[in-house]
């Protein structure tokens, strides 16, 4: 399976401490890696700090990768979606914080309408993302947007492909009625069943 | 497949057949093409939440997270001096036997030139005069 794993001579070089297989390593895994941790929860600055911590685990593990083991890639995305649960789960412990206490909205600077409609849409989108029950969202992300197979984002989860296309169904479902409730819905109500 | 399968797989992967597990892609092509007008419409209401996960976008990394991450790899910390030039002390030695090599090579050559008799011989810190003297003084010597 390793041989073809495009990871594998890259964590060699970066074992052997050179400097261009660093960065190498990153413009190729962290754009991936901040975009699942910020789909999965929905804050860019926790979203860095997944990835910061996740490229710590690389460092470490780089020198000691063995063939054989899981795809490096699907090693990496374990490591950062162990620190998004511990993130959604510390969420979940911690109170609301009471009203006075969230940040004022900043006011936007004025886009043209064409920004405007793609800004709106995008964060149309994220409210629904982030609407979602953690183990809907989490499948939408890995195979939708990360590009997994089915085989690895249900391994990835623990559960069996059925069990993954049940929840992402459900999730898709759930989707489009956010999204058809909270959007023009003249505009929308096409989609929705 | 069966009509109900293809709705199945349109509801939890989308519109896209490239996103379905590569085992079923073709048997929905096939059911695809005797132009099922219920699964048609499926794949267009699976098109039209896709175009909406579409649009969704993150943003990207930052130069600042960029230089965090790689600042942090073990690799990317500048060498010691010692790290730098890790041959240093093999490269001076080579220099030095070289040296000495030519040193030596000198010295054996010097020994085996025979020494001239006359006064060109002389350390030049010697006058001409100086030998002038020392010349006549041998040869009185030998004379007696």
């Amino acid at each position: 399976m390793n041989e073809t794993d495009p990871d594998v001579e890259l964590l060699a070089r970066i074992g052997n401490n050179e400097a261009q297989a660093v960065n190498e390593m990153v413009s190729r895994k962290l754009p991936r890696l901040l975009a699942l941790a910020s789909r999965l929860l929905g804050d860019a600055d926790e979203a860095k700090d997944v990835a910061q911590e996740s490229f710590l685990r690389i460092w470490k593990q780089a020198a000691n990768w063995r063939s054989g083991q899981a795809r490096f890639d699907t090693w990496l995305h374990r490591v950062a979606l162990n620190l998004c649960y511990d993130r959604l789960r510390s969420r979940k412990e911690q109170p609301l914080p009471d009203n006075d206490e969230l940040p004022e909205p900043v006011d936007p600077a004025p886009l043209p309408e064409e920004q405007l409609e793609a800004s709106a849409r995008n964060e149309l989108m994220a409210a629904a993302l982030a609407a979602l029950p953690d183990r809907q969202r989490e499948a939408i992300v890995l195979t939708y947007y990360q590009d997994l197979s089915n085989i690895e984002a249900a391994a990835l989860m623990n559960i069996t492909v059925d069990a993954l296309e049940s929840l992402l169904s459900r999730a898709r479902r759930n989707l489009r009625n956010h999204l058809v409730d909270a959007h023009d819905p003249a505009r929308l109500r096409r989609g929705k069943r | 497949m069966t009509p109900e399968r293809f709705t199945h797989l349109a509801d939890a992967y989308g519109a896209d057949l490239q996103r379905w597990p590569a085992s079923e892609r073709a048997g929905a092509q096939a059911l695809l093409a005797e132009g099922n007008a219920e699964l048609l419409e499926a794949l267009n209401q699976a098109r039209w939440l896709d175009g909406l996960l579409d649009s969704h976008r993150v943003a990207a990394p930052t130069p600042e997270l960029i230089r965090r991450i790689v600042a942090s790899a073990p690799a990317a910390a500048p060498p010691s001096f010692w790290g730098r030039h890790p041959g240093w002390l093999s490269r001076i030695g080579f220099v030095g036997a070289g040296l000495a090599g030519i040193a030596a090579g000198m010295l054996v050559v010097s020994l085996g030139l025979p020494l001239p008799s006359s006064s060109e011989a002389l350390p030049s810190i010697f006058e001409q005069s100086d030998a002038d003297i020392v010349m006549s003084i041998n040869a009185e010597e030998s004379d007696q």
